[in-house]
């Protein structure tokens, strides 16, 4: 007899119900939230920072707090303008996941002694990431369905993937939980992006070229990011992780090539 | 595509019980058809594939082979497994 719990025995449609629920949302953050106040346990000590350590960490969370926010905007406006019911019911959990983030973040950057977050972000903010959050909401107020599930559920999620995986192998202990909290999230966005978005461009195959176009003009910005994120960080290039291998991973299999 | 209710052709497939691997990011029904990806040590058993999107290891209750459909929960992949030079690789399927 089949076992009812077996997920691979689901058929396409009841799979893709399971998974764009708030039901399913509910159970999944369960595992890695429930006991965790602002995504750390209460046990896990603080680490002793240097001056130029902490002053660092301050600068990478000012700027996944713009990011976050940048996706929290983004994420809570496309719902207005989704294909279907199960996009927007998806987007609903992704609009709270985008908000929790934000908030752990400013949490651990008043842990870190910063009065004033929103001066501390505009001062630190990368100028490539703000240029970047500014062409996504573009395609959002533009109800531009195919660029925006692009940039923000396929571009800026694999770069934070990645940069949020990285960082979570190499950073203190209070920071390294949260971090790992917010990768579990972004799995879901990040295959949202590329499963919703792959779909498509079966379907209209015309969509591809201006995509295409668009990934050419975003990637400079995302790859600059990228790159001052990994300094700021300390991280030398030779153990810098692979981009490559998850953003770029994602838009060959999506069929676009550099 | 194979049909996973179906009957396997060719060898018997070996059949695997899943224990729990810690894994936390699907429901508690779910969890233990996935565990973590451990690193370049790590290894997969035969009833087991990495998804490609975000290379959470999928587990299944039978040996896999290509031509399968397995689902990623974490990452809400469909994945079908393709011979990739007598490697089994997971490739999505949109």
């Amino acid at each position: 007899m089949a076992n009812q719990d077996d997920p691979h025995l689901l058929g396409e449609a009841d799979f893709r119900n399971t998974v764009h629920s708030f039901e399913f949302w509910f159970e999944a953050v369960e595992g890695y939230l429930h006991g965790r106040p602002y995504g750390v346990s209460p046990h896990v000590a603080e680490a002793e920072l240097t001056d130029r350590q902490r002053d660092g960490l301050i600068t990478t969370l000012c700027n996944y707090c713009v990011g976050e926010t940048a996706a929290l905007d983004a994420s809570s406006g496309m719902i207005g303008f989704a294909p279907d019911r199960r996009a927007k019911i998806f987007l609903a959990t992704q609009v709270v996941d985008e908000g929790r983030h934000l908030e752990i973040l400013l949490h651990r950057l008043s842990q870190l002694g910063v009065a004033d977050p929103d001066a501390e972000i505009a001062a630190r903010a990368n100028r490539n990431l703000l240029t970047f959050r500014d062409r996504l909401l573009d395609f959002v107020n533009a109800s531009d369905w195919e660029a925006s599930v692009f940039a923000q559920n396929v571009i800026l999620e694999c770069l934070e993937f990645t940069v949020f995986r990285h960082h979570s192998g190499t950073a203190d202990p209070v920071t390294a939980e949260l971090l790992r909290g917010i990768v579990s999230d972004e799995r879901r966005h990040m295959g949202f992006g590329e499963n919703d978005l792959g779909r498509r461009l079966i379907g209209a195959p015309h969509t591809h070229d201006r995509l295409h176009k668009i990934k050419r003009d975003l990637d400079g910005l995302v790859l600059n990011t990228f790159v001052e994120t990994m300094g700021e960080l300390g991280i030398p290039p030779s153990e810098q992780p692979d981009l490559a291998g998850d953003y770029l991973g994602a838009v060959a299999r999506l069929g676009f090539r550099t | 595509m194979n049909d996973p209710l179906q009957a396997p052709r060719g060898q018997p497939r070996q059949r695997f019980d899943l224990e729990e691997t810690g894994f936390n990011e699907v429901p508690i029904r779910f969890r233990r058809f996935y565990r973590r990806w451990r690193g370049p040590g790590d290894a997969l058993a035969p009833n087991e594939a990495l998804c490609p999107v975000c290379k959470v290891v999928i587990r299944s209750t039978r040996e896999l082979r290509a031509g399968d459909r397995v689902y990623c929960m974490p990452c809400m992949s469909r994945l079908e497994l393709i011979d990739d030079n007598g490697m089994l690789v997971a490739k999505v399927l949109y």
